[in-house]
């Protein structure tokens, strides 16, 4: 009976370890340095995720659907660890918009971690961070924080 | 003996590697060393929490009256001790919703005395419904009482919130978490409506207008839930909405995307437009009815 109280402790512990760490995302702590980032900015929400190590020819990552009203200026900011500023993305796109062909903006073509969206169209957008092609060589997590600019003029 | 370890072996896999409901690109599965950097979380998203989550904005609506420069009243606001008299899960979680808008409300123009009182209703709300590890309460009490740090304060009461609501979908209470959603938005809409009835401008009737398209999706998350109890009655609150939205005109006009700077941060100004008609007539009903609607859900 002992034998086997051991045997199942031993495998609970082994399976829920190895579970434990599968969904790993940013610490609330880095999220809210990302949102202070936005300086005159009103945090809304954030994106949180975990990036796996890739193969050059696979992608990793994460999108969100998140809603946008017309009318308004937001804020998008990328946070990564030290290390991995150059390997991560976050892409805005919408149905009209793909992701890959023709996104509204990224921080890829902002040439830096932050970037505003002038909405002018109210509805579902979706909000997507991944590593850049063929910078997916080690694991890590990411975070992006969408904010409140201000209504457009 | 053997079969029964066998069994315990079966059930506790089956307990810690079950991945339900993971699609898209959340279902990849790694190995991650313990690391200062991660924390760990349970990532839930079935289409329909995806579209939960997609409204989660508990303080917009009061950062968009905020800059119009209409000043502060609490007669707004669902008062605090109304909280009292939610007895079912359903109240409490929909009274979440309203308050969280209210906080949201609150922040924006820094009304900390009033801030405490909030945080103290949500606090009982959350502890009610589980989610209260979410609701870092001592912190929030101690940056509202000091009333240091007040942009500290606006993010935790933010993101506390969206944790809540995530927390909700992620432990098979998503019909929970579209409610907190529904009292938000419910709360921002009536804010709207109430300020422009004080102050009308053309930026809230088009912002009120514009909701009908919001409006489509949070009734495909309320009716998903149509056989829990009390959504019946709130489903046909909600159509009544529907209704008055009806004649209310959304179309989009086609535009050239622009790039610009603004503050030294690149800014792409969205090409296409939405142009919304809605008339005095009609947003008089929506209106009148939002509000009527808001002060029954409210109480009841």
């Amino acid at each position: 009976m002992k034998k086997t109280t051991i045997i199942i402790f031993l495998a609970s512990l082994l399976i829920f370890a190895q579970n434990s760490d599968v969904k790993a995302q940013c610490k609330q702590q880095m999220v809210y340095r990302c949102a202070t980032e936005g300086k005159n900015a009103i945090y809304l929400r954030d994106f949180n995720t975990k990036l796996k190590k890739t193969k050059p020819d696979k992608e990793s990552g994460t999108k969100w659907t998140v809603v946008l009203n017309a009318g308004t200026v937001y804020r998008f900011i990328l946070c990564t660890p030290q290390g991995f500023e150059d390997k991560v993305v976050l892409t805005l796109y919408d149905s009209q918009n793909p992701e890959k062909t023709n996104p509204l903006n990224s921080t890829i073509k902002a040439k830096g971690s932050i970037f505003n969206f002038v909405c002018r169209k109210s509805g579902m957008y979706y909000v997507s961070i991944r590593f850049k092609k063929d910078k997916g060589d080690s694991k890590t997590c990411a975070v992006g924080i969408l904010s409140y600019v201000g209504k457009n003029q | 003996m053997i079969k029964k370890i066998l069994f315990y072996i079966i059930l506790l896999t089956a307990l810690f590697t079950c991945n339900c409901n993971e699609i898209d690109d959340e279902d990849e599965i790694d190995y991650f060393p313990e690391d200062e950097l991660f924390e760990t979380e349970i990532i839930d998203t079935g289409p329909i929490d995806r579209i939960i989550s997609s409204f989660s904005t508990s303080v917009e609506m009061a950062a968009v009256i905020e800059n119009l420069n209409v000043p502060f009243s609490k007669n707004y606001i669902v008062p605090a001790n109304v909280a009292n008299n939610y007895e079912t899960n359903f109240k409490k979680a929909l009274g979440l919703g309203f308050y969280s808008s209210d906080l949201g409300y609150l922040n924006i123009y820094k009304k900390t005395n009033s801030i405490l009182e909030y945080l103290k209703v949500i606090k009982r709300l959350s502890d009610d419904l589980d989610i209260d590890q979410f609701f870092d309460f001592q912190t929030l009490k101690r940056l509202a009482t000091n009333r240091e740090d007040l942009d500290s304060l606006m993010f935790l009461s933010v993101s506390s919130y969206n944790r809540m609501s995530k927390n909700l979908r992620e432990t098979s209470r998503s019909d929970l978490s579209a409610l907190m959603v529904t009292g938000v938005w419910l709360e921002g809409l009536y804010l709207a409506c109430k300020v422009n009835n004080f102050k009308p401008t053309q930026d809230l009737k088009e912002r009120i207008g514009s909701q009908k398209v919001i409006l489509r999706d949070l009734m495909d998350v309320i009716k998903f839930f149509k056989k829990k109890p009390d959504f019946a009655k709130l489903i046909r609150d909600f159509e009544q909405i529907e209704e008055a939205y009806e004649e209310v005109t959304i179309t989009i006009e086609k535009g050239k995307k622009e790039e610009i700077m603004i503050d030294g941060i690149p800014t792409t100004v969205q090409g296409d437009f939405t142009v919304v008609t809605v008339s005095d007539e009609q947003l008089k009903e929506i209106s009148e009815l939002i509000i009527k609607i808001r002060n029954k859900l409210i109480s009841y």
